[in-house]
């Protein structure tokens, strides 16, 4: 028997597999990838919510989930572009000329 | 029934139904009027003074829109007006600064992003539900990491806006995780349906810990709270100085409004009767308060020592900027209408006073070409009106009498003392003396030590001069004579579904 | 072992092997074939808790534009001979990685005591919500409000993108 916590702890691992790519990775493409992957556990979550409580809420919510992540890829890559006409590199490292 | 319901919540709608039509208007003429940038910039200024209009008629008004999602209550109009107004300003701003004239690509789009970046952030002040507050967030942070990296030469700003994009996304991920968690515990995304359920049937106190903790990290985010700072100074650095005055003042404004109703309708426990008046309870005694309190303490101590040791002038109001998020912070964590009311009463004195530092920066930038706090050595007698303003406006951000800073952080104090947070309010004293010592450093650059080369008077054309009145008078005003303030603070403090 | 539990288990293998392959690829193109693979593990998953629309919505809007967004900006930069692509480890890393592994033990523990209550999938209720027909009229009706909101979001999103990543303008 499929419980909802066994949902609920896969969600949970791959938006923390998700958060520690964002922190590890220098490569701001696979930074930008690892936060698609954070935004799907958090539909995961919503679905496995909405089926168990049986309200279509938690899945209408998954679209505007969908609709801020196809918005901040976008926007994410139309900058990665720019940045790397400029600096020839996609490295987190490397372009950090602005410190702490 | 629910067409009714729309056409009538239409009504009520009016100023974010005319920045939509203004963020229309302003991108199409940047088609048409290919080589008069002067178009749009007039459009939207005309767009935002029909907005201010709009929600003035809104005054008095007291309940929810499209059932239920987004509140009109005098808590949101007070903050709508704060968003507004600064938007003015910053309009102004970017027709005077030679730095956006020059490098930003397209005037029609940038004019444009403001206006949207406005309707995210009254979308967040209205926010009564989770999934408006996504969205209104979403709206203010995808224009803003846009004009963020939007200027043509330096390079920095497209770092800037990068390094600012990755936090955003992460800490959004974060929130949105949050918001599933509590949506899961509840099956509700309303503010006023998650506290009728928190307090009917008693939830996991730890999965509410974990979820709220995630929500915060969106919060702190958008008010650049301490362990979500890091974007802040490198922003502010690299974005041209309009925006980040933007930012400072507007963003944070929408942040604190979303998380003071998130925070105040979904936790408030409406069945403790035995309080003084104007103080509320928790549900449960759950203590998000406490979490707040440390994250207050965090991030003004940060901001103001980090702030001491910067050489550039927008870093060090950035660092200025964090350490007034910490102040303010300090008036959420009392739980109590007094310190909600210090906070709005903060936030109409920090909007002059902080938007007129930056103006200063700004007007400096354009004519020696620098933001290096060697640059202003001598300023005082090169250019006397701009020393003088510039000093005033640190001496508020000090929180100084005459000042209109002084009273905005007596109230603040005053709220703590009340709610018995002396060691809080301690904390607070001794970090504005800490900030005493960098804005004296400014302030000593300008008067008491002579310019370095030849002392090339900074001139100010006469419409420079006016606008730098208009922020001036009112900093100065305001310390003398607050009492309208405080009434406005005490009368916008109704959200609605709170008694 | 129903079949239910069997379908559950290979999609949330998939679904995790992926996610651990897309955070330790060195070359990005690698990364994003990883990430296709876990939004059908993914889609596959919501189709267990009968959510129709979703699954599909899932692989056309995330497989079909979103990562062929991705693909054609790696493809657009030649990241493949690039030397950004080398990482060095270093105590950050190994520290950032040892946090968020406790984090997870601790979301975990907190799930497994908080999610009792319903435990009980009701497959004809779940399938009813998940039907188009449930979720539109949920959107057109009490979510219209912010359908209209993306609208201005995903205006905004066009233009930015198109003024950032574009060379010259005019």
């Amino acid at each position: 028997m499929v419980t909802l916590t066994s949902y609920l702890i896969l969600s949970a691992a791959m938006f923390i597999i998700g958060a520690t790519g964002v922190l590890v990775r220098r490569n701001a493409i696979i930074v930008f990838m690892s936060i698609e992957l954070m935004l799907n556990s958090v539909n995961l979550t919503l679905v496995a919510f909405s089926a168990f409580l049986g309200d279509s809420t938690g899945q209408a919510l998954v679209f505007f989930v969908m609709t801020v992540a196809a918005a901040e890829a976008a926007v994410g890559l139309a900058i990665v572009i720019a940045l790397f006409r400029r600096k020839q590199t996609v490295n987190l490292d490397e372009i950090n000329i602005l410190k702490w | 029934m629910m067409l009714t319901s729309i056409l009538e919540s239409i009504a009520t709608f009016v100023p974010e139904t005319v920045l939509v039509a203004t963020f229309c208007v302003t991108l199409v003429s940047g088609l048409i009027a290919r080589r008069k940038p002067a178009v749009p910039a007039a459009l939207a200024f005309v767009g935002m003074l029909v907005t201010l209009w709009a929600v003035l008629q809104q005054a008095g008004t007291d309940r929810t829109i499209f059932s239920g999602l987004l509140a009109v209550d005098p808590f949101a109009v007070f903050f709508k007006g704060i968003v507004t107004v600064t938007t003015l300003f910053i309009l102004l701003f970017s027709y005077f600064s030679t730095e956006v004239q020059t490098s930003v690509r397209r005037l029609a789009e940038y004019y444009a992003l403001i206006t949207a970046m406005a309707l995210g952030m009254f979308l967040m002040a209205g926010a009564n539900n989770m999934l408006m507050m996504v969205l209104g967030m979403e709206l203010t942070s995808l224009s803003s990491y846009i004009l963020a990296g939007f200027t043509k030469e330096a390079s920095d700003s497209s770092e800037a806006s990068l390094k600012y994009i990755i936090y955003g996304a992460l800490s959004s991920g974060l929130m949105l995780y949050g918001i599933s968690i509590l949506f899961g515990l509840t099956g509700t995304l309303g503010f006023a349906d998650l506290n009728h359920a928190i307090a009917n049937a008693v939830p996991n106190y730890f999965a509410l810990l974990v979820a709220t903790i995630l929500i915060i990290a969106g919060f702190g985010y958008k008010i650049s709270a301490v362990p979500f700072h890091f974007w802040t100074p490198d922003v502010y650095e690299g974005a041209p100085v309009t925006i980040t005055a933007f930012l400072s003042v507007a963003s944070k404004a929408a942040g604190f409004a979303m998380l003071m109703r998130f925070f105040k309708v979904v936790f408030i426990d409406t069945s403790v009767l035995a309080l003084p008046a104007g103080m509320w309870a928790s549900l449960y005694g759950f203590e998000w308060n406490k979490l707040l309190a440390v994250l207050s303490v965090l991030t003004m101590t940060l901001g103001n020592l980090v702030a001491v040791w910067q050489n550039n002038l927008k870093r060090l109001l950035a660092y200025s900027s964090i350490a007034h998020a910490g102040y303010m912070l300090m008036g959420i964590v009392v739980l109590s209408d007094k310190g909600l009311a210090a906070v709005l009463l903060y936030f109409i004195v920090y909007l002059f006073m902080n938007l007129g530092a930056f103006y200063v920066v700004m007007l400096v930038a354009d004519r020696t070409g620098s933001e290096d706090i060697d640059s202003y050595k001598g300023l005082g007698y090169r250019a006397p009106l701009l020393g003088v303003a510039m000093a005033i406006f640190l001496v508020s951000l000090t929180g100084l009498p005459p000042t209109a800073g002084f009273i905005g952080k007596l109230y603040l104090f005053a709220a703590l003392l009340d709610a018995r947070w002396i060691w809080l309010a301690i904390v607070g004293a001794i970090n504005s003396v800490i900030s005493l010592y960098y804005y004296a450093r400014v302030f000593r650059n300008m008067f008491l030590r002579d310019p370095e080369g030849q002392a090339t008077p900074v001139s100010i054309g006469r419409a420079q001069t006016v606008l730098l009145l208009v922020l001036l008078v009112p900093t100065l005003l305001f310390g003398l004579y607050f009492s309208p303030l405080v009434d406005l603070a005490n009368a916008s403090l109704v959200m609605v579904g709170v008694r | 072992m129903t079949l239910e539990s069997i379908l559950f288990i290979v999609f949330a293998a998939v679904g995790l092997a992926s996610a651990l392959l897309l955070v330790t690829r060195r070359n990005p193109i690698i990364s994003a074939l990883y990430l296709i693979l876990n939004f059908f593990a993914l889609a596959g998953l919501y189709l267990t808790l009968h959510a129709q629309f979703i699954a599909v919505i899932q692989i056309l809007v995330y497989a079909g534009a979103i990562m062929v967004l991705f693909v054609f900006v790696i493809m657009l930069l030649n990241l493949r001979d690039e030397r950004s692509l080398r990482e060095g480890l270093s105590w950050k890393k190994v520290f950032a990685a040892g946090v968020s592994f406790g984090l997870l033990m601790e979301v975990i523990y907190i799930l497994m005591t908080s999610a009792s209550g319903m435990t009980e999938l009701l497959p004809a209720k779940a399938t009813e919500i998940g039907t188009v027909e449930a979720i539109g009229s949920r959107l057109f009706t009490r979510f219209l409000f912010p359908f209209e909101v993306t609208s201005v979001l995903l205006t905004a999103a066009i233009v930015g993108a198109i003024l950032l990543a574009k060379k010259k303008l005019d």
